[in-house]
């Protein structure tokens, strides 16, 4: 019927063919306008309340009471939430006082404008008052968040605060948080309507409140309001109770009812209803809109979210607050179940749809649960969330890893946003977003300058060769030597052992003189990924100079070398600030070498600069850079050299860079040229962090 | 082995007449090794680590022999041969060094090298080419010493 009657209204007028056939329908069918008028008035209608369709069409309906059974007005509900159910008091043809149990519907076109009411009425019947109050409020719980509760387990402590009731003890909850407590972890939720499931912050929840304690849902502030009307209702079972309560959030004002179910429910069942006015003054419509909206957006959002009822956590951290717990780092250390107790109690009440893929799950319900499977494969970040919402931060952002379900683990840019008063504090957000694939490509960039850096290498070393070569035959020159000495001395009447001793001796340093420089030159000749340590700049431009010593020696070059002391160690990879160095180095003694200076000269210096960075600086007294290659020297593939092919200084450039420094390049006032580099100086460097062991990549 | 230490100059009378040889080198292990196989030849010895240092104490006719690097800190060893040339000295230089370039060898051999030898030195071929140099080494560089360094 109710789809004829659709169909036929949705022109915008009422046809009259459909309501012919709500003639025949043996409920009341009334519909009204806008304004209350009404349109139609069936004979049902008739029939229940004595007036005449005539008589009615064109009145408005409060021209025979409408009043609810409270005696408000509930025309403004029905308009915000578009139905409304309950008794109502109307006066009859005979002026006698009709009840009726009435539902109402606003029906809305497609744009939500308001098209007309369509109330469907019946007798309620002569009741008795509490009758009707039942009745009411079992008509009204479907607007409500209504609870059905299973009060079984609780009886035996009911039935024993009923006793001390008997005895005369006027019973208050407030005072007996053991039995608030008692009361309401035993008694358990049987069903919950949606409104229930999100206003108890619980999005989607309904499966894992079913069967739980309602005390595990219910909020801190109205505890014992519940325990009272719940031992209340329990023990007499014709009571109705009414209360006002405290509850944070989307209801003002709001109203909690309680009665014991009748029959077929079994005895022990409980009904619990809260009513109130939502905050948001929107209409249900423009509600519904409005969320479906955002859950549209939400579910098909490309990052992965999850919304979390995190309340039992704040409430236990405002109970630690209470107890003057402060640094909540260092008590959750000394009490590592508390982040386990967490794990369980706070639950996921929604995700998107991103967040069911990243996790290979089936379906959102799989990860509607208490939060520890996030926690799975990332040490210590349930605490540091802690820690951050305990701290009232607004929100904590690390990269770190979660578990899916087929096992794998993920790398994922983890965000959590804290709700904030007057936010709803049921809602915080956890967004991932798979950054395994950027890590991916942040590895193969890593692999391509290591690569890269490492021909840079190799090229230098083919440059150095001469001098390496000759670094490498000082000692076995000295070995072959001392040994043709010693064999000279073993083949003499007057051996000399004391002699033949100390040249053995220094047969066997120089040849690990010579292992240590063919050590040297294959760690520069390595393929290694960079590893940074905290060195000592000093230290990598001596030994950087080791290699080129022989070069600059053999051009007549004047080498001074001057280290700033007490320089604070950097962050680095040494082989390649060393490449960098000897760059450098090259570049100054080819430049030199090619300008026919005949005084030539190469400074090369650390120091501090202004900014607390360490500076290593090479200059010399060659033709400089003309002007024009300047700003162009560290491009690659810009070589003024015959046989370069232009990467080394556009390899430093990407070492320097991605040791977050800076390098530069300019000529000297008085001729010559002066590249220079600088290396922050790590802010935070622990007490062991000296060691050579500490890595970070 | 050694003709030269079984030969005209005994290391322990301590003769005046014990060949000097110089070796310049800026490679401290290189010049301790030279200098222990010159003692075990027999032959006295005094080292420089770079060319410069030589030339400060230069004194004509001083050393019966320079065996010198090439690639030092200063002066080169084919440069410092040059100077000595320069200064009149005939003193037989032997070349020892690791650059193995014609180049180098080239500009060595014209300066008058008696030898270009490459690092590590057979001790041998310098014994050999010691001892072309050194026979009577002693008398004749005392007889040199006699003779006034400009004649």
């Amino acid at each position: 019927m109710s789809n004829l009657l659709q169909r036929a209204t949705a022109g915008g007028h009422t046809s009259p063919h459909a309501m012919e056939l709500a003639d025949l329908a043996s409920e009341s069918v009334i519909v009204s306008d806008v304004h209350g008028v009404i349109r139609y008035w069936n004979a049902a209608s008739e029939a229940l309340y004595g007036w005449p369709a005539m008589a009615m069409v064109g009145q408005r309906v409060q021209t025979i009471g409408s009043l609810a059974h409270n005696g408000t007005d509930h025309f403004s509900a029905l308009l915000r939430e578009g139905r409304w159910e309950g008794v109502v008091h109307r006066r009859g043809l005979t002026g006698t006082e009709i009840v009726a149990a009435v539902r109402q519907i606003v029906r809305r076109d497609t744009t939500g404008a308001l098209l007309d009411i369509v109330e469907f009425g019946r007798n309620a019947g002569s009741l008795s008052e509490a009758a009707y109050l039942r009745m009411d409020a079992e008509l009204q719980s479907s607007l409500a968040a209504s609870w059905e509760l299973d009060t079984s387990a609780a009886r035996p402590l009911l039935d024993a605060i009923t006793e001390h009731r008997r005895s005369g003890i006027t019973i208050d909850f407030d005072r007996h948080p053991d039995w608030v407590d008692k009361l309401l972890t035993t008694t358990r939720i049987l069903a919950i309507n949606d409104r229930a499931v999100r206003i108890f912050g619980a999005h989607a929840g309904y499966e894992q409140m079913i069967g739980q304690p309602i005390g595990a849902f219910w909020p801190a502030e109205s505890r014992s309001v519940l325990a009272t009307l719940l031992e209340s209702v329990a023990s007499d079972r014709t009571r109705l109770e009414i209360s006002k309560m405290v509850l944070s959030g989307s209801l003002r004002n709001p109203v909690i009812k309680a009665w014991h179910s009748a029959e077929p429910k079994p005895p022990d069942t409980v009904f619990v209803t809260i009513n109130g006015v939502t905050n948001d003054e929107r209409t249900s419509w423009e509600l519904q809109a409005s969320e479906n909206r955002y859950r549209r957006l939400v579910q098909y959002l490309p990052t992965a979210l999850w919304q979390v009822d995190s309340r039992r956590a704040g409430e236990a951290f405002d109970q630690l607050k209470a107890n003057g717990v402060r640094d909540i780092a260092g008590h959750l250390e000394r009490n590592p179940d508390l982040v386990e107790h967490a794990k369980d109690v706070v639950r996921v009440t929604d995700v998107n749809l991103d967040a069911v893929s990243l996790f290979r799950a089936g379906n959102p319900a799989d990860l509607i649960k208490p939060v520890r499977y996030i926690f799975a494969a990332a040490p210590g970040l349930a605490e540091r969330v802690m820690v951050a919402h305990f701290e009232g931060r607004r929100n904590l952002i690390e990269e770190t890893r979660v578990r899916a379900f087929d096992g794998s683990i993920i790398d994922v840019l983890f965000t959590v946003t804290y709700p904030v008063p007057p936010e709803q504090l049921d809602n915080t957000f956890i967004t991932m977003q798979d950054i395994s694939e950027r890590l991916n490509a942040e590895q193969q960039l890593r692999k391509l300058q290591a690569d890269f850096s490492h021909a840079g290498r190799i090229a230098t070393l083919g440059e150095l060769a001469t001098s390496i070569a000759h670094e490498i035959n000082q000692p076995l020159s000295a070995i072959v030597t001392n040994g043709e000495t010693s064999l000279r001395w073993l083949a003499r009447a007057d051996q000399n052992t004391e002699k033949v001793t100390q040249l053995t001796s220094r047969i066997v340093s120089n040849a690990r003189r010579a292992s240590d420089i063919i050590h040297r030159i294959r760690g520069m000749a390595a393929k290694h990924e960079p590893e940074k340590r905290l060195i000592n700049l000093n230290e990598v431009v001596e030994e950087a100079l080791l290699f080129i010593r022989h070069d600059i020696d053999s051009k007549s070059i004047v080498l001074s070398a001057s280290f700033g002391a007490d320089l604070p160690k950097v962050l680095g990879d040494r082989i390649q600030l060393q490449q960098v160095i000897i760059n450098l180095l090259v570049n100054s003694v080819q430049a030199i070498v090619q300008s026919g200076q005949p005084t030539r000269r190469i400074d090369a210096q650390t120091s501090i600069d202004d900014d607390g960075s360490v500076v290593f600086s090479v200059l010399d007294n060659g033709p400089g850079v003309p002007a024009a290659n300047l700003a162009r020297v560290f491009d690659s593939f810009f070589s003024t050299k015959d046989a370069g092919i232009g990467i080394g200084l556009a390899i430093c450039q990407s070492i320097i860079t991605a040791h977050g420094g800076r390098i530069a390049g300019a000529n000297r006032p008085n001729g010559g040229a002066h590249f220079h580099f600088t290396l922050p100086v790590p802010t935070v460097a622990g007490p062991d962090s000296s060691g050579a062991g500490d890595i970070i990549r | 082995m050694g003709g030269w230490s079984s030969g005209h100059v005994s290391k322990r009378t301590g003769s005046p007449k014990m060949p000097l040889v110089a070796v310049v080198d800026d490679d401290e292990a290189v010049r301790e090794a030279l200098h222990d196989l010159l003692q075990v030849l027999g032959l006295a010895c005094r080292t420089f680590d770079r060319a410069e240092a030589f030339m400060a104490e230069y004194v004509p006719n001083q050393f019966d022999c320079l065996i010198t690097d090439v690639s030092m800190p200063g002066q080169s060893g084919v440069e410092l041969q040059e100077r000595l040339r320069e200064l009149g000295s005939s003193i037989p230089v032997v070349i020892i060094t690791a650059d193995t370039s014609p180049a180098t060898r080239a500009r060595a051999m014209s300066g008058g090298a008696l030898a270009c030898l490459t690092k590590p030195v057979n001790d041998n071929v310098l014994l050999h080419h010691l001892q072309s140099v050194l026979n009577d080494a002693g008398n004749s560089r005392d007889d040199r010493r006699d003779t006034p360094p400009d004649e």
